[in-house]
């Protein structure tokens, strides 16, 4: 079964093309890496893939052919938005509850254990939780809704080290003990290196290599960040010739 | 700490069955405490002002109606002093400039209410970016767009529905005084239905010019201009033309009458005179009618001279009438725009 599977898809907003023609099959059960540049349409593919987005052209399905946005696939997939948004006012229980009256499926058990071992009270406000703390209450309450797949934008981007380090163990242990699948994106290909099993690399709105790390490694006998890089610099200038053509 | 429903199992994972609006509305309600928390306050603040003038001042009207006969001038001299301290104030602190000032403050209210409650409703959630939560949530946008919106509208209106009630029951004494007619415009919109159905209208462009915008502050500032616009020229222009006003002969003025709308005469050779013709009829009259002291000499002499007075009225019976049918077009458009709003949210992307 195919987590994520777009044709041709692309979105445009005003004259500027987002991504473009973007065909991908990402098989399930992998921890997907997704790399690119800031501006490379990372965000805006996995918008289109959890429903916030409708695309300009092209289709995306979720989770075995489930259109994206449609009720089946939100029911099965959590989505972690870039810096974790959550309401600031609300005290951390009422925010679980809120998660649980938004959801079908809701593990409330998971979420209050989670956030004993994390030392993360209850009666806090979501407003007064230190970045690394928000980050893994958006991760708690995007686990206990028990999804097939879990989709993070830019998890890391505003951690510091540590809270990372804790943030990637927290996603790596989720994805094993309940088998899902998970697709985070990042701009630094170093935080994600030591745990991706699949490696999506996109650049401009294009998407340069999608595969297997194992595959990857077998097939171009480098290391993961430099055949990243390669293909990093590779959609450039590929990008910078077309423009001299033009 | 909190009550909760029993937590859905992991196996309806799989059920068709979408999330329950009862859930929903705990959120909507969690969601908007601030909200309902000043709603209240402002309302409770005014409602409790409202009920101690209202006793007070019925008490005091009891007494002018009490007074027998009518005509005596210790009668006269009571109800004019009803009127002076209660309608016009009369210096007293705690009256605060009485039911005139009073009544006039309240015009505001629908406004800025239906402003601050639909205002952030989805603008806020652009703002700080936590749509990207709700939106992702197993109950879906159009669910919980439905439930963020319907349910404070609901609540709203039946809140200041209930504040009309007690307020008619403060104003009461003046409109069975002959003082004002319910009719025009400084108070029908305060009676009736028309008091909750503004507020709704003003709760309904909020909200949808706040997800239009994404930006609470906006949405506001162009809420008070299409609200200002369209309270004044429904009082003026529109709500006149809901039914064919009666064409009835004499001046009565607009007490007891209902609504004046326009006044003519009719000249002994059948021309119609509007008042600026009167003006210039008067102004060329003797200077005995246009200096007597009597404020009827001018009508006087134009009974004398064959001229008849004409005025076209929406009497004061056909007030719940017009109350119905401005509540029925504010809710028709209100309506229209929380779909609107609804139509938005499915179509924005993020």
């Amino acid at each position: 079964m195919n987590v994520i599977e777009t044709n041709a898809l692309g979105k445009r907003y005003r004259r500027k093309w987002a991504l473009h023609d973007c065909t991908l099959a990402i098989p399930g059960g992998h921890i997907v890496a997704l790399v690119g540049p800031n501006g490379a349409g990372k965000t805006t593919l996995l918008t289109m893939a959890v429903g916030l987005t409708r695309p300009t052209e092209g289709t995306v399905s979720v989770l075995g052919g489930e259109p994206a946005g449609s009720p089946q696939a939100l029911d099965r997939i959590a989505f972690v938005a870039q810096d974790a948004p959550l309401y600031r006012n609300l005290p951390v229980a009422h925010m679980l509850h809120l998660s649980r009256n938004l959801n079908k499926t809701w593990d409330q058990r998971r979420a209050e254990d989670r956030l004993v071992q994390l030392e993360i009270p209850l009666s806090q406000k979501v407003g007064e939780l230190s970045g690394g703390q928000k980050a893994q209450l958006a991760l708690t309450i995007a686990l206990a809704r028990r999804p097939g797949l879990l989709v993070l934008d830019e998890p890391l981007a505003s951690l510091d080290p540590v809270a990372r380090d804790d943030f990637m163990g927290a996603v790596v242990a989720a994805a094993e003990e309940d088998g899902i699948s998970v697709v985070l994106s990042s701009h630094v290909l170093a935080e994600l290196e030591r745990v991706a099993t699949y490696l999506i690399v996109l650049t401009r709105g294009q998407v340069q290599v999608a595969g297997t790390v194992r595959e990857l490694l077998a097939s171009h006998g480098a290391g993961l960040e430099e055949i990243a890089l390669r293909y990093l610099r590779a959609g450039v200038s590929s990008l910078s010739r077309t423009e001299g053509a033009a | 700490m909190i009550s909760s429903p029993p937590a859905a199992q992991p196996a309806t994972a799989t059920g068709r069955r979408p999330v329950p609006w009862t859930r929903l509305a705990w959120v909507t309600l969690r969601q908007r405490r601030g909200a309902v928390i000043g709603t209240s306050v402002v309302l409770g603040v005014f409602a409790a002002y409202l009920l101690i003038m209202a006793i007070i001042q019925n008490n005091a009207y009891a007494a002018v109606q009490a007074c027998h006969p009518a005509a005596a001038l210790r009668c006269q001299q009571l109800a004019q002093a009803f009127t002076r301290d209660y309608w016009g104030g009369g210096g007293r602190v705690i009256q605060s400039g009485g039911a005139q000032t009073v009544s006039s403050l309240l015009f505001a209210l629908p406004v800025l209410l239906g402003a601050f409650v639909g205002g952030p409703l989805l603008a806020r959630e652009f703002e700080s970016g936590t749509f990207r939560f709700a939106w992702t949530q197993g109950a879906g946008r159009t669910r919980w767009s439905v439930s963020t919106l319907v349910l404070p509208a609901v609540l709203l209106t039946a809140v200041t529905g209930a504040f009309t009630a007690l307020f008619y029951w403060y104003f009461r004494p003046f409109l069975a005084d002959g003082q004002v007619s319910d009719m025009l415009p400084l108070a029908f919109a305060l009676l009736g239905v028309a008091f909750a159905a503004w507020t709704l209208f003003a709760f309904a462009v909020t909200a949808f010019t706040g997800t239009l915008f994404r930006r609470t502050v906006p949405a506001m500032a162009v809420t008070l201009v299409v609200y200002i616009a369209l309270a004044i020229g429904t009082a003026t222009v529109i709500r006149q033309h809901y039914l064919t006003p009666v064409t009835e002969q004499g001046w009565n003025g607009n007490a007891g009458a209902g609504w004046v709308i326009s006044s003519w005469a009719k000249a002994p050779n059948g021309q119609i005179l509007s008042q600026a013709d009167l003006g210039n009829v008067a102004a060329h009259l003797p200077a005995s009618v246009q200096n007597s002291p009597d404020p009827n000499a001018f009508t006087d002499w134009l009974t004398q001279h064959g001229y008849t007075m004409w005025q076209s009225v929406q009497p004061d019976s056909r007030f719940w009438q017009f109350q119905l049918i401005e509540g029925g077009w504010l809710l028709a458009v209100s309506a229209l725009l929380i779909a609107g709003t609804v139509v938005l949210v499915r179509r924005r992307g993020a």
